[in-house]
């Protein structure tokens, strides 16, 4: 009988997060699917905290940090959210902690060099202009600017519902908020940049 | 429609109408409503081009191979870590195979040592001190006893009557 309950839990949480019924097999001890989990989410965790933090190397050592944590806490891990959420609230709080303790100053500083960031997609055209590349680089650093001047929830806020489309609902259980107030971040955060950014149209 | 200004849905309106994520009835019904509204049209607008503004940054591959390596270290390295902090109390845990295959054996046999001792103790021995005997006397067995002795007296006094004298 509790294998049939299992098993129903199981079927369950698949229906539900497919990601979820992937980190009950890491708890399971299966290393496969925590490759397949960090294959899924390296990319979206690394970007996120780069557009959090604006530092590559930090963003890369917290995102190291956040896939140390998911699974430091394999043995412990109950699907009552989806993965995302937990993956996304892990790293949200390790990037606001690290703002908090200026772990970023340093690549505030070097803003302009490139060289210690993350490489930035290069425009469609393989072969930009001087004249392109220059427009191109000129309003991606007014983007980052924008962003970087919004208050961290906000920014946060902002950067889930835009960048990895996450609904209201995801995005207060990530902030431990109400959606009402998710959507009150969002209506000011997009408010701030469109008096920052509006030109750019 | 009514003005979502002054009903007060704007937020998730023009987010979705931005996103273009409203679907196609609520686009249509929407944009009927900008034609006549230049509020409403002048922030979705505004909306729209923040949404397309932030396209602009795009972020590059992660390096996975290097990634992955470094993060695979630290899981190596923090296992050893842990390793070291239980290596201490390894052998009653980590080794279930023996524990599960011990355990009953060393039950079996301190039970036959038990089984010998119990057997090879001396006979002779007393097995309980008189006073515990003298102690598990029930007061009717006593009355029983006095009651023997008496007709026992009575009985050697009727034999020696009855015996011719010498």
């Amino acid at each position: 009988m509790p294998e049939r309950v299992k098993s129903d839990v199981g079927t369950v949480v698949a229906a539900l997060d497919y990601d979820a019924e992937l980190m009950l097999r890491v708890k399971e001890g299966d290393g496969a699917s925590f490759g397949v989990l960090l294959e899924k989410y390296r990319s979206p965790v690394v970007h996120f905290l780069y557009r959090m933090i604006q530092n590559g190397p930090v963003a890369e050592e917290l995102a190291q940090e956040v896939f140390l944590r998911v699974y430091r806490s394999r043995s412990t891990y109950e699907p009552t959210a989806k993965f995302t959420t937990w993956l996304f609230r892990i790293a949200t709080h390790l990037a606001l902690n690290a703002l908090r303790d200026g772990k970023n100053e340093k690549g505030q500083e070097r803003l302009d060099d490139d060289s210690s960031d993350l490489p930035v997609r290069q425009v469609p055209d393989s072969r930009p202009s001087v004249e392109q590349d220059m427009v191109y680089q000129a309003r991606l650093e007014e983007v980052r600017r924008a962003v970087a001047t919004l208050p961290e929830k906000q920014r946060a806020a902002v950067l889930m519902h835009k960048y990895e489309e996450m609904e209201y609902s995801q995005i207060a259980k990530v902030l431990s908020c109400s959606e009402s107030a998710v959507k009150s971040l969002l209506f000011r955060a997009y408010e701030t940049l469109r008096a920052r950014l509006a030109h750019m149209a | 429609m009514r003005c979502p200004i002054e009903t007060g849905e704007s937020t998730e309106l023009f987010l979705a109408y931005g996103a273009r994520k409203l679907g196609a009835e609520g686009t249509v019904a929407f944009e009927r409503h900008l034609k006549v509204c230049p509020a409403c049209s002048e922030l979705a607008a505004l909306q729209r081009a923040v949404w397309d503004a932030l396209d602009v940054w795009e972020i590059g591959p992660v390096a996975a191979a290097e990634f992955d390596r470094r993060l695979f270290q630290r899981m190596e390295k923090e296992g050893s870590w842990w390793d070291r902090v239980i290596r201490p109390f390894r052998p009653l845990w980590v080794r279930p195979l023996l524990v599960r295959q011990g355990l009953p054996a060393a039950a079996a046999a301190g039970l036959l040592i038990f089984g010998a001792v119990w057997l090879q103790r001396p006979a002779g021995l007393p097995q309980t001190p008189v006073s515990t005997q003298v102690n598990v006397v029930a007061p009717d067995q006593a009355d029983h006893t006095l009651e023997e002795m008496e007709l026992m007296r009575e009985f050697n006094g009727v034999v020696q009557a009855a015996e011719p004298k010498l």
